[in-house]
């Protein structure tokens, strides 16, 4: 009997459902132009999980990775839900280095 | 040093059950005539998934299995999800189906529109407005 995949996949849940609350919190604050910066640090983490001896600490790496790159994929329509009331709209948002390029790039959203 | 592929295939489990599931979630919630199935079917996939998890004596397999799981368990609940979104109008109803087309009848706030299908403008949208950008869309394409 190995609990390792039952464990991973609770842990994998607490962490989407982390997800859904700094893509909502990370738009409002940073704005959706931020996506591929998030994308960058996912696939980072997710190739840093496999140097990572640890089989428990790979693992988190890699789905904290995912959920990094999935968030990001999430940041275009959430910037839509928060213009149409459905979340609080962030003002005074950050605009990221080299917006004016990101802002000709299509946003992912799967 | 030996390249341990384990949190890669956690990543990439966990990254595909998200994505597969919430693409199967949207269109088999969009067609079926009761979510109480395919959210069976779900669930029961996400039981054996965990059942190989446990029964595996590799991390990699029970690791990937226990991910796959866990998102087909939750997609379960997300059917359930959906429909609500379809009542609030936050999801796209479809006329063509009967249960749809009993929610687009009870509830004003249900649409057969996808105000989520444009771009973003960077300031708060109206609903009138967001509606008329949905349409006006729509005419281009």
């Amino acid at each position: 009997m190995n609990t390792f995949g039952l464990v991973i996949g609770l842990i994998t849940l607490a962490v989407i459902g982390i997800g859904a609350f700094w893509v909502i919190r990370g738009e409002r604050v940073l704005g959706y132009l931020w996506w591929p910066y998030f994308i960058g640090a996912g696939v980072l983490l997710m190739v840093t999980s496999g140097f990572i001896k640890n089989d428990w600490c790979s693992a988190l790496a890699g789905v904290i990775g995912a959920s990094l790159v999935w968030g990001a994929t999430e940041f275009k329509e959430q910037a839509i839900r928060a213009e149409l009331g459905w979340y609080p709209f962030g003002n005074h948002k950050k605009r990221p280095p080299f917006a004016k390029i990101i802002q000709k790039w299509k946003p992912p959203n799967l | 040093m030996i390249f341990n592929y384990l949190g890669l295939a956690a990543g990439l489990a966990a990254f595909l059950g998200i994505w597969i599931g919430h693409v199967a979630v949207r269109e088999i919630e969009c067609r079926v005539v009761s979510i109480t199935l395919p959210s069976i079917g779900f669930a029961l996939l996400g039981f054996l998934c965990e059942i190989g998890a446990f029964l595996s004596a590799s991390n990699l397999v029970s690791g990937t299995l226990g991910i796959l799981g866990m998102t087909f368990l939750w997609d379960a609940l997300e059917f359930h999800r959906q429909q609500k979104r379809i009542v609030k109008g936050r999801a796209p109803a479809n006329p063509a189906n009967p249960r749809h087309a009993r929610i687009l009848a009870e509830y004003p706030t249900a649409t057969t529109l996808d105000l989520l299908k444009r771009e973003p403008l960077g300031r708060p949208v109206g609903a009138q407005e967001a509606i008329a950008l949905i349409k006006a869309k729509e005419k281009l394409l």
